[in-house]
């Protein structure tokens, strides 16, 4: 890329309401992680269905609604790690995107 | 299982396809490490094919003609092959993917381990405005759902064959259907077929496993440009105010193919 177009890309007011929804796709799609051939999405709904499972083990709907036997505590700690780290990604962008005009 | 990408590209008279594929090819290894097959009509010796894994030669199956706004022009759209992609595939489990899909992220390795058949995107979103094109993702005067055939991926397994099955005939009978479902182009869409197949196999409940996020798009009015490997940029207008947005590690699909080539001849 030329200066002359790295100036007027400079000078471009940048988008910040479309560039949080792109940031929420982007993330959404990064919670997404396979366990015991289910698809979850890490978040405080899985997290928080998890914790009213007294029993080591539950039957609990995956994202395609098939019934899938997990270890509660094993999916919880895998939901809970994978959230926070792209929790924390997504705040560093976010918080970069909030720095430029 | 094998697993690979299959990338279907037939130059027209505006557009190398098959640029764009090669370009496209080196991205999906670099992101999701699997092999690249493309499905071509150029010739498996021509110099232009030799950085896939494996060339299958087709024959172009045109699907009429379609006005592109980038070009400002009309050109022969050669898609219609798309429908035997099931029978083409040298894989198990496949992953479909338009040459001008521009894979930036792993995002479609969780794919392969989602224990369903098929795959594919439902709803499109503009990353312009960040709104769903809702003028895009239904079909026909009675906004029928439309499905994405952008990005699909599928096991070979029964079900996968009757969607693939149920494209070719909606191809072969390509006008009964336009009346059945009152579209008005008269240009074969895989997009309507696939939509159309869905609604056949899954017994018009619509009821499919979708790819569990939106397609992310570029539309052709917007301007594309690569500042980074996987760092693009897109400027547009409103309210006589130019504005900009950076992307990173988002996958897209560019459906402005004139920004893409340029970037592509760039690199």
């Amino acid at each position: 890329m030329d200066t002359d177009a790295l100036i007027a890309h400079s000078r471009a007011r940048f988008d910040h309401a479309v560039a949080r929804r792109l940031l929420k796709e982007k993330y959404q799609a990064r919670m997404l992680f396979a366990y015991r051939g289910g698809m979850w999405r890490a978040g405080p709904e899985l997290q928080t269905t998890l914790l009213t499972c007294p029993d080591a083990t539950a039957v609990i709907l995956d994202l395609y609604e098939n019934p899938v036997q997990v270890d509660t505590k094993e999916l919880y700690a895998q939901s809970q790690q994978r959230w926070q780290e792209q929790m924390n990604a997504w705040l560093v962008e976010h918080e970069a995107n909030n720095q430029r005009r | 299982m094998t697993r690979g990408a299959l990338v279907f590209a037939f130059n027209n008279e505006q557009t190398d396809y098959v640029a764009m594929a090669r370009w496209s090819a080196g991205r999906i290894r670099r992101h999701l490490d699997i092999p690249v097959a493309i499905v071509t009509n150029t010739d498996p010796g021509d110099p232009r094919v030799s950085g896939f894994d494996q060339v299958i030669t087709s024959n172009a199956a045109s699907g009429g003609t379609r006005w592109f706004e980038d070009y400002q022009s009309t050109v022969t759209w050669h898609n219609a092959g798309r429908v035997d992609a099931y029978n083409l595939s040298p894989w198990d489990h496949t992953l479909v993917l338009d040459a001008d899909y521009v894979v930036c992220s792993d995002a479609l390795n969780r794919l392969w381990d989602i224990d369903t058949d098929f795959l594919c995107h439902r709803k499109a979103w503009d990353i312009k405005t960040g709104q769903a094109l809702d003028g895009l993702n239904t079909f026909g005067q009675t906004k029928m759902p439309m499905w994405w055939a952008t990005v699909m991926c599928f096991k070979k397994t029964n079900v996968s064959q009757y969607i693939f099955d149920a494209m070719t005939m909606v191809r072969e009978n390509w006008q009964h259907y336009r009346n059945l479902y009152q579209i008005d182009r008269a240009t074969y869409r895989n997009d309507f077929a696939l939509s159309i197949a869905l609604g056949i196999v899954s017994g018009h409940t619509n009821l499919v496993d979708e790819i569990p996020w939106d397609l992310a798009s570029v539309l052709p009015g917007t301007k594309l440009e690569q500042l980074d490997h996987d760092y693009f940029a897109i400027e547009h207008t409103s309210d006589n105010i130019r504005r900009t947005l950076g992307m990173s590690g988002t996958d897209f699909h560019a459906m402005g193919k004139s920004h893409l080539e340029k970037i592509i001849a760039a690199c």
